[in-house]
């Protein structure tokens, strides 16, 4: 990759910026209820199950399961034009059902990725951008598929 | 104060549709509140509200006409106004804003438009967009999206859910053919039609994938349009040239606005929860519709509304649509004009427009659906949307 183009970065704010950084640690972290453990993404300063106001970010597994899929065929920014097709994807993590979050399977086969397989992520890491939080079939090693 | 119990639609009017109109957003907007005043056969001091939703795609450099419904209808002659609203989602927005207004009592002939001004239409001026974006940071939830290439709403809202559909559902891209070949067999008969020439099931399998499975044919086209409705009150609706159409129900739905990603069921959202709300505010079923419009953003949006509206069962839509229900001739003729994959994106005006029209009677040429008497237009998916139900008088 010699583009010096990125994908869309994050502008954090002070609600968001752990995510972020977490992240840039090898960790991903999800805001979580202290009253009644629920966990609330995307970020908001009130549980939405319970009111409480008293939300602090946790560690989380990093396992899920793939809700759902698309292999991108058309690029719609300068980043992704060399990177068709490439795997979005929305994950359901085990901590709570219903718990998702965006991002894209990497290290599988396009035959291989289907809708309620394991995965975990890994994260990566690239110059001049976010650290994010891709995911994996569980016991994936990297470099085995696109 | 003095409310109605129901209200009429009573005008309906176009503007100039297609790609590189040269045309404003002012211009637009002008053509099709004047052409829906023809229609109906009425001035501006028959009308003393305005809802719309204006909204233009591409880059915006400051130099165009933001249509605002005050200032709109100063300059169509309607001042002083009684009421005016701004709101969305899409086209049901204002519509459902003008028959509460008008129920109300804060107004009782509202002009409602939706405005598209695309600006953008070639491979060049998208690619000329995306640059001048960067470098660009992204704010809002969509900071948790965007990173991961997830940017446009043909994976967002159509590829996603459409995949799950299929999963969850045994749901096949030759059911999601099925319906694009029904709809543009529609378009054929229709002269406000872009696109007329008869489809093949290998057209579609030919058509070229945007995100999979979502096939170019499953997209709506983008254009400069305005669509305008005028809806007044039943004591009124007779003085005009049209015969009325009654809206008979109506409802708006948000489940949950974050981004399409994240929302709770891709398959069963908003439009579930619409649907139940506009069948609970009349006696009238499923049964008694003679034609639905419904909103076709993308293929899997309608699919998801006939199953919301109870046309047939949960996962059912693809066999239902196969087994040529909402074709011509079939049980549940759907998106009689053609949708907006063939008429143009409209953002829901022309499924008002042409429930409108199958309801009068006569104005829908070889499309018309026999003796129609109940119609059935529905707009948006995800997180918002809403559906109206129409009967004729």
């Amino acid at each position: 990759m010699t583009s010096t183009v990125t994908p869309p970065q994050p502008a954090p704010t002070q609600l968001t910026q752990f995510y972020w950084d977490a992240l840039t640690r090898h960790e991903l972290e999800i805001l979580r209820c202290q009253s009644c453990g629920f966990y609330v993404h995307y970020p908001r300063p009130i549980c939405n199950k319970c009111l409480s106001t008293e939300l602090k970010p946790e560690k989380v597994s990093g396992r899920g399961t793939l809700y759902t899929y698309t292999w991108a065929a058309q690029a719609f920014h300068p980043y992704y034009v060399d990177k068709i097709p490439y795997c979005i994807a929305v994950v359901e993590l085990v901590e709570q059902p219903g718990l998702r979050v965006t991002s894209n399977v990497i290290d599988c086969a396009k035959e291989d990725v289907k809708n309620g397989m394991e995965l975990e992520v890994t994260f990566v890491d690239a110059p001049n951008q976010q650290t994010l939080a891709m995911f994996r079939p569980v016991g994936a090693s990297a470099q085995e598929g696109k | 104060m003095k409310g109605t119990d129901r209200v009429a639609a009573v005008g309906v009017g176009y503007s100039t549709t297609g790609r590189r109109t040269g045309l404003t957003s002012w211009q637009l907007a002008i053509q099709a509140a004047k052409a829906a005043m023809e229609d109906a056969g009425m001035g501006p001091e028959d009308m003393d509200g305005v809802a719309l939703l204006w909204g233009a795609a591409g880059p915006t450099d400051g130099t165009q006409d933001t249509v605002e419904p005050d200032d709109f209808g100063y300059m169509l002659g309607m001042s002083p106004l009684n009421w005016y609203g701004t709101a969305g989602p899409a086209y049901i927005g204002p519509a459902i804003q003008a028959v509460a207004a008008i129920k109300a009592g804060f107004a009782h002939t509202v002009l409602t438009l939706r405005i598209i001004n695309q600006r953008m239409s070639s491979k060049e001026e998208i690619a000329s967009q995306a640059a001048m974006a960067e470098p660009r940071k992204i704010p809002g939830d969509f900071q948790f999206t965007l990173p991961y290439g997830s940017v446009s709403s043909i994976q967002q809202i159509a590829a996603l859910s459409a995949q799950r559909h299929m999963d969850k559902f045994g749901t096949t891209e030759e059911q999601f053919g099925a319906h694009v070949l029904a709809q543009r067999h529609f378009a054929t008969m229709n002269e406000d039609a872009i696109f007329r020439e008869e489809l093949t099931m290998e057209d579609y399998l030919n058509s070229r994938y945007i995100s999979e499975p979502v096939r170019l044919l499953d997209c709506d086209y983008p254009v400069d349009s305005a669509s305008a409705v005028i809806y007044t009150t039943a004591e009124r609706a007779h003085n005009f040239k049209q015969k009325p159409v009654f809206v008979e129900s109506a409802s708006y739905s948000s489940v949950k606005y974050m981004t399409f990603e994240n929302i709770d069921d891709m398959n069963q959202n908003s439009p579930f929860h619409a649907a139940e709300k506009m069948w609970e505010r009349t006696d009238l079923t499923p049964a008694d519709v003679d034609c639905a419009q419904l909103y076709d953003g993308f293929t899997i949006i309608v699919f998801q509304w006939l199953e919301a509206l109870g046309f047939c069962g949960v996962g059912e839509s693809g066999a239902f649509v196969e087994e040529g229900n909402t074709a011509m001739g079939g049980s549940m003729p759907v998106n009689t004009d053609g949708g907006a994959c063939n008429v143009g994106r409209r953002h829901g005006a022309n499924f008002a427009i042409e429930t409108i029209r199958q309801l009068r009677g006569g104005q829908s040429g070889e499309r018309q659906v026999k003796d129609a008497k109940v119609g059935v237009w529905a707009n948006a998916v995800g997180p918002f949307s809403g559906a109206m139900l129409m009967t004729a008088e």
